[in-house]
């Protein structure tokens, strides 16, 4: 439903069919049968978030509820949005029109730290006070999840209840003691004592921070009877979990313009610097059975002819190999092509793409992450040089001609020689293509080397190391610049800028939120992308607020501080996190979970890869 | 194998889709409702369809077409109403499938609705400014083009209009060329109102139907 008012609008900004909603599959329902609103805000373009999963489960997960009446909402593209300001027109849900200030929940998945001004700025939209303690009733209560809140932190003052872990269940725990609280006339502070006591909700306000002098974080402590450690929730049988059968389909194009089909959560291998790769854990899988169906059944109803099988590691899935062949038994007589992504460079085999071929031929792209040998056992991503030319030979031999290779420059340890060697990986990837015999004659290969910055993050075993300075990271791609000698080589690299803020948001604590606050005011949004985003205007207000940004990105910290996020658990123990850190610091590797189990804690939960037979062991 | 024209609306939210994404839509919904439709047999297999005369982003349609390829020469027309209407979106509904009479090249008048309001002016001063404008000898332009800025009379374009002022805004009913070679977008007469009278109006605008050179439907 639009209205009048924003009608008048959409002629004058870049593509208006984001703001209009009447899309298939949108849920429309009559306000007068539901007693619960939920804004599910994504902080960022329609186009990016509609590109994404978890909304999209949850979108229909609360709308299977009858009482319950769930919208979508998308940060507006800076045009709309100075329209909106200047004509009076708050932000409004896509399905009905209204107000975002008329909804009971509010929530929001945080992705990316760089969305958190997003986030503020679609509350300030909205014309609902940013900070938590502003709002004192029973309503607008807002809600986020995502994987940034593993650690909360840094948004602390303006997020109610925090949903830590996956959310198919808790959230609708909480609707559910809210529509209890509402007809009992509790208030606000009643609900959120109520809702710290659910698994897997974290109410900050309920919990208070002193600091060392050093600025360190010297206590923190529960209020009244707040649990001291807040546990991750988790969906045991993935058979059994919600998935939706109908995805909104969108008029216009959006990022990822297909069918989505999850086929397993979590992840096997545990690269020391990836934060999905613990907080995710154990690996539960889907049936290959129940994958089929979900698959066949979100082909029908949305008519997408692509559909992508979604996962961290694809080729880790147990029974790809029979997945695929279940699934070609209706996707070519249906014109459907069947997409794999994330797939790793030991995973990439002669089967998979004798399978796979039958797709849109786009070009090929691996992750070694690091250059040398070296790096990659520090950061543990167990993969050799030899694997990957194997593996670009057997695309380059399949008829591919195009790879792109992603890297991390920063990771702990590294040298300028580990740099360089990113180079002359990429010419080794350069030089098996003109070894490749049936490569067809005059076509020329391109790899493309793409170097992000690595940025430590909460819950992985590089928690506690500094993030390289600008100038180093500078230095690094510069150096790399220098040892490339190919022109069929093309270098790509992460801005060192953005780096930096998402490193002091992802490890920040509390005293950020003024920093977060002070940027709202200053009407900052849209910091994920390079158009608005400016390191200089964040520096201002750091140093405004008083807040050293390198003591969060910079500092090495000891094994023995209280880190920000110390009071959540996602399973994996902290002993566990140091021992790999240590194993890192030593170049040794850590077999994957299905090779043998390193006791990391997530066996816990009693489901999963933990409990399934090895190989090895039979 | 048979051709056939599919007949549609394009109005409320799907009126602030481009023509780009119209055909994905449809591409997809023609997927989806399985009618036997002609598949392009390349590396990306898609259904063939192809639009007599795109719209323009944020004009309503009241009679828009797609040529398509139907694999069985005796599958029903009303069927492919049906089907169709239930994959695709509110703003788009099928209202009816024929036989193509005349080739989409000869297209060559469009007839719009255009209803016009001004923050700036009340609508006797945008019914004489209309006026005024239209009885010109010359309406001139500039124009992007690939070679850069050029300027156009759009006067020739203008076969005939009619001007009807309305309680509290001014409908204008225009026929302007249409087509491949010389198309006129109604857009450009909001600009020429702009340039020759210094109004600023809001345009509503709606195509309605689509004629050849002798002025008869286009079918």
């Amino acid at each position: 439903m639009i209205s009048k008012d924003v009608e008048k609008l959409l002629l004058k900004v870049q593509k208006p069919g984001r703001y209009v909603g009447g899309e298939m599959n949108e849920v429309i329902k009559d306000k007068r049968n539901v007693d619960t609103r939920f804004a599910f805000c994504f902080p960022d373009t329609y186009e990016v978030g509609m590109s994404h999963l978890g909304m999209k489960i949850l979108y229909s997960l609360f709308n299977s509820v009858d009482y319950i009446w769930c919208e979508r909402v998308f940060a507006p593209w800076v045009d709309m949005e100075e329209e909106m300001i200047k004509h009076n027109i708050p932000l409004y849900a896509l399905e009905s029109g209204d107000p975002v200030s008329e909804f009971d929940f509010i929530g929001f998945t945080l992705q990316y730290e760089l969305s958190y001004t997003n986030m503020l700025n679609m509350l300030k939209l909205s014309g609902v006070p940013i900070k938590s303690c502003d709002r004192t009733e029973l309503k607008n209560i807002v809600v986020a999840g995502g994987p940034c809140t593993c650690n909360p932190e840094p948004i602390a003052d303006f997020v109610d209840l925090f949903f830590i872990g996956e959310g198919e269940e808790v959230d609708l725990e909480v609707i559910d003691l809210f529509r209890d609280c509402r007809k009992n006339n509790c208030s606000k502070q009643e609900f959120l004592e109520k809702c710290a006591h659910i698994e897997g909700v974290y109410v900050p306000s309920l919990y208070e921070v002193e600091y060392n002098e050093s600025g360190t974080i010297k206590s923190f402590t529960p209020k009244g009877d707040a649990p001291k450690v807040i546990h991750k929730r988790l969906m045991k049988n993935m058979d059994e979990s919600y998935y939706p059968d109908n995805f909104v389909v969108p008029n216009i194009e959006i990022i990822h313009d297909r069918a989505v089909q999850e086929i397993f959560r979590g992840c096997i291998r545990g690269c020391r610097f990836c934060q999905a790769g613990f907080i995710y854990r154990p690996v539960r899988e889907k049936s290959p059975e129940t994958i089929d169906a979900q698959c066949h059944t979100l082909c029908e109803n949305t008519g997408y002819d692509e559909v992508s099988l979604s996962s961290l590691s694809s080729s880790d899935y147990s029974q790809i190999v029979p997945l695929l062949d279940r699934l070609s038994n209706w996707s070519k007589d249906e014109n459907i092509s069947i997409s794999l992504p994330s797939l790793r460079v030991d995973g990439f085999t002669d089967e998979i793409m004798d399978k796979i071929k039958t797709v849109r031929r786009s070009g090929l792209t691996f992750a070694p992450e690091a250059g040398s040998q070296r790096m990659r056992d520090v950061i543990n991503k167990n993969v050799k040089e030899e694997e990957l030319l194997n593996t670009c030979a057997t695309a380059f031999e399949g008829g591919w001609n195009t790879v792109k290779l992603y890297f991390m420059i920063g990771l702990p340890t590294e040298t300028l020689d580990d740099v360089a060697a990113i180079a002359k990986l990429g010419q080794a990837v350069v030089d098996t293509y003109y070894k490749c015999p049936t490569r067809k004659k005059g076509k020329s290969v391109r790899v493309t080397v793409s170097a992000s910055s690595f940025v430590p993050k909460p819950f992985t075993p590089f928690q506690w190391e500094p993030q390289d300075t600008i100038d180093t990271i500078h230095n690094k791609q510069q150096h790399i610049k220098d040892s490339i000698t190919t022109k069929k080589i093309q270098f790509n690299y992460h801005d060192a800028d953005t780096s930096l803020l998402e490193a002091v948001f992802a490890r920040g604590d509390r005293r950020l939120c003024k920093v977060l606050e002070r940027a709202c005011e200053k009407g900052f949004h849209f910091d994920g992308w390079n158009e608005c985003f400016s390191l200089e205007k964040w520096i201002d207000i750091f140093e405004e607020c008083g807040i050293d940004p390198a003591f969060y990105a910079n500092r090495r910290r000891s094994f023995d501080e209280i880190l920000p996020w110390d009071h959540i658990d996602y399973g994996v123990t902290k002993d566990y996190l140091i021992t790999e850190c240590k194993k890192a610091y030593e170049s040794q590797t850590t077999p994957h979970c299905r090779l043998k189990c390193n006791n990391c804690g997530a066996a816990k939960y009693g489901e999963g890869v933990c409990f399934e037979k090895r190989k090895n062991l039979v | 194998m048979k051709n056939v024209r599919i007949w549609f609306k394009k109005d409320r939210e799907c009126r602030y889709i481009s023509h780009l994404d119209l055909n994905r839509c449809m591409l997809r919904a023609l997927h989806k409702s399985k009618i036997p439709i002609w598949y392009t047999e390349g590396f990306n297999r898609h259904p063939f369809a192809t639009f007599p005369l795109p719209l323009s982003l944020g004009f309503r349609g009241e009679n828009e077409c797609m040529d398509v390829k139907l694999e069985d020469d005796n599958y029903s027309f009303e069927e492919i109403i049906i089907k169709l209407n239930k994959c695709l979106p509110k703003g788009i509904r099928v209202f009816n499938v024929t036989e193509p009479v005349m080739k989409a090249g000869k297209i060559a008048f469009a007839d719009f609705t255009i209803r016009l309001t001004s923050d700036t002016a009340n609508t006797t001063r945008i019914v004489s400014a209309l006026k005024e404008l239209l009885s010109r000898d010359t309406i001139e332009l500039e124009k992007k083009s690939k070679k850069g800025m050029r300027t156009v009379d759009i006067k020739p374009g203008i076969k005939s209009f009619e001007i009807e002022e309305k309680f509290d805004f001014v409908s204008l009913h225009v026929i302007l060329s249409a087509g491949s070679s010389d198309n006129i977008n109604p857009n450009l007469l909001i600009t020429a109102l702009e340039k020759y009278c210094n109004i600023v109006c809001n345009a509503e605008i709606t195509r309605n139907d689509l004629y050849n050179s002798d002025m008869e439907l286009f079918r």
